[in-house]
């Protein structure tokens, strides 16, 4: 079953190995289509001066069929990239991130933890963890001039900063090789200069010396054009502790003690044979995973050395559970989370805010409810306080009974140099950016 | 004399006619060099309008150029309020450290003013004309501010607007960009005194995008919280006490009580204003309301106490408080649970009471 469709030549006429994959849904998306044409027109049609001069799918091209799937400019010439990193103003220099060194992923850290997203009411800002940095940017066969920093000249102060890793990623029945790119941070202090254009432009130009033409990035923000909108959902672990800290709000009828009982989970998981993923499961693990994704239409194309990099277990970066048939000791589900801390800004109890990200989640025998509510009771005996999770996969299955509620931000997948004929469902995409 | 006058006559033409081409050349040549401003040509301020920062040398013909140019009104419209909506959330917390690169408040407020000089031109809101002069003025003085002394050649004589500029770009010597950023934007206050003013009324217009473009990045992760739904209208009823007691309204509450609402009225769920209080965890209420006789033992429809909110919401210093009034830890609620067995912190008077 693995991948079955994937030597086969022509996409057009390779039956779609997923029968609900996008026919049923044609018209709706379309609409949706043309509603975000319109929305943005009204409200950002000029704000992509950047975008539009980019490889990317134009709005003015949604809903034409007519184009063809895949890469939207051929490779150029490897001799004709540009060698030379671009200019930046004359008081900043390019710098290389060594993220192995403990004094830069340090500065790297500090960037971040002070510089990086926030929510809309600039209460929370995420503060990824050291250990984290390093395993989100060193995959097997990471380039180190992929991590690129700003700094200033003078004070040699690192302000900005910008990543790329390698994988790939299949697109239909195309596995594709590709940059992930994130962890886009400007100094908040810098924002006017206008920084992040060139940075993306560098980081392109770097991935081009790769002999790499294309990219999947996320943003919370509307660009042309995406290949997928979701939507975050949140299952509230610690309820008094979101409340107090605004995360979520307590409504004028509902009482604390009603909230917290709702939300009270067993002291233990259900499912027999569950337990913790082991360095030896990374072959079945892989088989089970690349089976499962196979039937999404944009999906890693995981192998076991990138199974075993960002699916084995790692203290407060990555947890992964399986089920282990107590008779047949055969591997039947799986599930897993990643850890992104934020920080709590302005409020004198509490500084840090622990939250789960439901990543991978597998299963071929235990229903997917039980597996999450098993996932959501060892996120709880963690000393979680909420549990996160996308509404891509098959997540929306379980995200209602799971008592996850629907979170104000909305997550926009993009590819770079590649068309998609439509847009995907998110229930079409397999693939978590980090 | 008559082929004299034709050969004179003749001569003159192609004089007129070489001198026309010529012109007509260089005008051509001129446009080609600053096809940035050819579209703005009517606009009656196109002189001043920033232009793009050649810095970028080479990367002149790349795809945008981005850095720090004045491309599109709007964007910058938008930027600068994205760039203000931001200070005071980050102004502060992160300045320890910092060495003397920021872009300070004059940098903020004179590319506020370029882009608002930009914005000008462009929506052409300016009811007085601007004088060339001071357009030139305030073209020598953006470029001092952005790429500091002139130092590139004087341009044709034939070009006379682009002599012109340069002759004020070069006449400011080597003025410090400050004082060049500090004329401009007083300029610019004389020539429309509530510029500020429009600036900030865009912003709080644009509201909707603005800091939404900024907090979320131009890409990313997304940092989501839930979303606040209003419960919807199901039969559910409470009164105002109880209202006062959520909110720790202690002196709406007093004025009810000796209005005549009993101090134990229950809402549609059977709670009284001390179950209220002590879910949202009140300590000044909960005494105020034991002082006035508040049943400490009343029960709601699940048959649960204050106490029992008290142990399952951990509100530690008021579950104390109950106890010592004599409160029940032991009265079991519908489900059989007694605030003893809600209570996962090890609160020693708890056990302790129940023990008895």
């Amino acid at each position: 079953m693995v991948d079955s469709n994937a030597s086969s030549g022509s996409p057009e006429e390779t039956p779609n190995p997923n029968p609900d994959g996008n026919a049923p849904s044609e018209s709706d998306l379309t609409l949706d289509a043309l509603a975000r044409k319109v929305q943005e027109s009204l409200s950002l049609g000029k704000k992509h001066k950047f975008w539009e001069t980019q490889p990317v799918g134009q709005f003015k091209d949604l809903g034409n069929a007519s184009l063809p799937e895949g890469p939207i400019e051929d490779p150029t010439p490897l001799s004709e990239v540009k060698q030379e990193p671009y200019n930046l103003p004359s008081p900043y220099e390019w710098i290389t991130c060594d993220i192995d060194s403990e004094e830069m992923v340090n500065e790297v850290y500090n960037l971040l933890t002070n510089n990086y997203v926030e929510d809309d009411e600039n209460m929370f800002r995420f503060n990824y963890s050291k250990e984290f940095l390093r395993w989100a940017l060193n995959p097997p066969g990471y380039f180190r001039n992929w991590h690129i920093g700003v700094r200033v000249k003078s004070s040699k102060k690192l302000v900005a900063f910008i990543t790329g890793v390698p994988a790939r990623i299949r697109a239909r029945d195309h596995v594709v090789n590709m940059a992930e790119i994130n962890f886009l941070c400007v100094h908040k202090k810098l924002r006017s200069k206008r920084l992040a254009p060139v940075m993306i432009k560098e980081v392109t130009r770097r991935v081009h010396l790769e002999n790499i033409w294309q990219a999947a990035y996320t943003a919370g923000v509307v660009l042309p054009t995406p290949i997928s909108t979701c939507q975050y959902w949140h299952r509230s672990l610690n309820p008094k502790k979101l409340i107090d800290v605004g995360f979520s709000r307590l409504g004028a009828r509902m009482t604390m003690s009603r909230t917290i009982k709702l939300y009270k989970l067993p002291e233990s998981t259900v499912t027999p044979g569950f337990r913790k993923m082991e360095l030896h499961d990374v072959p079945a693990v892989t088989r089970l995973v690349r089976n499962y994704l196979s039937q999404f239409v944009v999906a890693p194309d995981l192998d076991e050395n990138d199974v075993e990099h960002w699916l084995l277990p790692k203290e407060n970066v990555v947890d992964s559970y399986l089920v282990e048939s107590p008779e047949t000791h055969e591997i039947t589900d799986f599930c897993s989370f990643y850890t992104l801390p934020s920080s709590i800004l302005g409020n004198q109890n509490y500084s840090t805010l622990k939250a789960a990200y439901s990543y991978y989640n597998v299963t071929t025998k235990t229903p997917l409810l039980q597996l999450m509510n098993d996932a959501l009771i060892v996120a709880k005996q963690k000393d979680y306080d909420v549990f996160n999770a996308l509404d891509v996969m098959e997540n929306e299955s379980f995200l209602k009974e799971l008592k996850f509620g629907p979170g104000d931000g909305k997550l926009h997948y993009y590819l770079y140099n590649y068309r998609l004929r439509q847009e995907l469902k998110p229930s079409q995409l397999g693939l978590v950016l980090l | 004399m008559v082929e004299w006058q034709q050969l004179l006559q003749s001569i003159l033409l192609g004089l007129i006619f070489s001198y026309l081409l010529a012109k007509l050349i260089s005008v051509v040549v001129s446009f080609k060099d600053e096809n940035l401003t050819l579209t703005r040509a009517r606009s009656s301020t196109d002189q001043v309008r920033p232009k793009s920062e050649s810095k970028g040398g080479e990367s002149r013909d790349e795809p945008s150029g981005d850095m720090g140019a004045v491309h599109d009104v709007d964007s910058v419209i938008a930027e600068h309020g994205s760039v203000r909506n931001e200070s005071p959330a980050g102004s502060d917390d992160d300045d320890d450290d910092w060495e003397g690169v920021e872009s300070t408040e004059l940098d903020e407020m004179f590319s506020a003013a370029t882009a608002f000089v930009a914005a000008a031109a462009a929506d052409r809101l300016s009811p007085q004309k601007v004088s060339s002069d001071v357009q030139l003025q305030l073209y020598g003085l953006y470029k001092i501010a952005t790429e500091g002394p002139c130092s590139t050649p004087q341009p044709s004589a034939l070009k006379m607007a682009a002599r012109a500029k340069w002759q004020a770009w070069q006449k400011l010597g080597a003025m410090p960009p400050e004082a060049a950023m500090e004329k401009y934007i007083d300029i610019v206050t004389e020539l429309y005194p509530t510029w500020l003013a429009g600036l900030t009324l865009k912003n709080k217009g644009g509201d909707g995008d603005a800091p939404n473009n900024d907090s979320k990045g131009p890409m990313g992760p997304v940092f989501s919280t839930f979303v606040h739904e209003e419960e919807s209208g199901n039969d559910f009823k409470m009164d105002a006490i109880h209202a006062f007691a959520r909110e720790g309204e202690e002196d709406n509450l007093l004025k009810a009580i000796e209005s005549g609402v009993s101090v134990n009225l229950k809402d549609s769920e059977g709670r009284t204003p001390l179950h209220w209080a002590v879910d949202r965890g009140h300590l000044n209420m909960t005494e105020l309301l034991v002082s006035r006789n508040a049943d400490v033992n009343a029960k709601d429809n699940e048959g649960q106490t204050p106490l029992h909110y008290a142990a399952v919401c951990e509100r530690e210093a008021i579950a104390e408080y109950l106890v010592k009034q004599n409160a029940d830890t032991v009265v079991k609620d519908n489900d059989g649970n007694s605030p003893c067995d809600l209570c996962d912190s090890n609160w020693p008077w708890m056990q302790h009471s129940a023990n008895k």
